[in-house]
């Protein structure tokens, strides 16, 4: 129990470190993304050229996966604060960010999708071809 | 002491909210939603601000910053499907970026938005840290944009799914990739608890899609405004 605490302390520390490099290279290089996305990069990078392992960092990184929406929330609750303004325009903000979040969903998906069975149709007729 | 109050109330919610969202399957009991409306609710009744919420929710987020890191590793492990689908990634990311803020705008006009109220909508599918970057950048009403972000990534990750059903959409890739452009990592939040392949991609999309959208806005902008 104890073993697995300390392992599970040392992956947090990893990944934490990893952010704040994120944020550091972003405010370094003068990047036009922000120090997360870039934290994501570099991990990636590590990940892929081995000097991480998974297993370094997965009980920890599943851990955080698992419970990523939890963060949002106490950001979230920071929308009662904005309760006059938002009640005054209530509902045509909202039915403005309902149908514009629907189509953006429904297009992006069906774009994605379009493109990937057009790709393996495509195969397939290739091998229909060849043989 | 507050502190304490607010960290043990919104750490309960989340799991109650949890065990809601098991129990009972649908838009209503996803779990950011739900907790939100439940800790608002208790704040005002018993009298806590928001400004003093703020010490507690400063202590909780400090981990935000490395389980979005975190997004590396199923990315990572699905680096072979994301090489595939490259390019149907590209184009599936900015039609969706274009679609959501055009839609967005046009029916802004139709209610005749005061301008920085339409102004902050073209940064609502963006993930909060970028959204708030991009803010500054084009001169918008930095809460008014936290607040679009917000509740479009809880419309994603409430309706997301479901809407993806209904036109049939159902390659694990082209849904995570959806959710992920539209709704930012609440959506992504979602996503992976619908599967490792959907939660890498929309977290890789997420980012992709940060990227993309602080590109074109400053070309977007003047054709609106």
């Amino acid at each position: 129990m104890i073993r697995k605490i300390g392992k599970f302390s040392i992956q947090m520390v990893i990944l934490i470190g990893i952010y704040q490099i994120g944020n550091l290279t972003v405010r370094i290089f003068h990047l036009p993304i922000p120090g997360n996305v870039s934290g994501i990069i570099i991990l990636f990078l590590l990940l892929w050229l081995r000097v991480i392992q998974i297993d370094h960092i997965e009980m920890a990184a599943g851990w955080l996966l698992k419970h990523l929406g939890f963060f949002f929330i106490p950001i979230s609750v920071g929308l009662m604060t904005l309760g006059p303004a938002l009640i005054n325009k209530g509902l045509s903000l909202l039915f403005v960010l309902i149908v514009s979040a629907f189509i953006g969903i429904l297009s992006a998906g069906k774009a994605t999708q379009a493109v990937i069975m057009k790709k393996e149709k495509e195969k397939v007729n290739y091998h229909d071809h060849a043989l | 002491m507050i502190t304490l109050y607010s960290i043990l109330l919104t750490v309960s919610v989340y799991h109650l909210a949890r065990f809601l969202a098991a129990k009972y399957s649908s838009p209503l009991t996803s779990p950011v939603f739900i907790s939100t409306i439940i800790i608002i609710f208790i704040l005002v009744a018993s009298n806590v601000s928001f400004d003093e919420y703020i010490p507690a929710k400063n202590i909780m987020t400090y981990l935000l910053g490395p389980a979005t890191v975190a997004l590396a590793v199923p990315i990572y492990k699905n680096r072979l499907l994301f090489a595939k689908y490259f390019g149907a990634a590209i184009i599936g990311i900015s039609i969706g970026i274009v679609t959501t803020i055009t839609s967005a705008i046009l029916i802004a006009k139709c209610f005749q938005f005061s301008k920085p109220f339409t102004l902050a909508l073209t940064v609502k599918s963006v993930t909060v840290p970028v959204a708030t970057e991009i803010g500054k950048i084009i001169h918008g009403n930095i809460s008014l944009i936290a607040a679009y972000v917000i509740i479009t990534g809880m419309i994603g990750a409430m309706f997301g799914a479901k809407l993806l059903n209904l036109i049939k959409v159902d390659h694990p890739f082209a849904r995570g990739l959806s959710i992920g452009t539209i709704a930012h990592g609440i959506g992504t939040a979602e996503a992976v608890k619908e599967g490792e392949v959907q939660g890498a991609v929309a977290g890789a999309a997420m980012g992709i899609s940060a990227v993309i959208t602080s590109f074109i806005i400053p070309y977007l902008i003047p054709l609106f405004f």
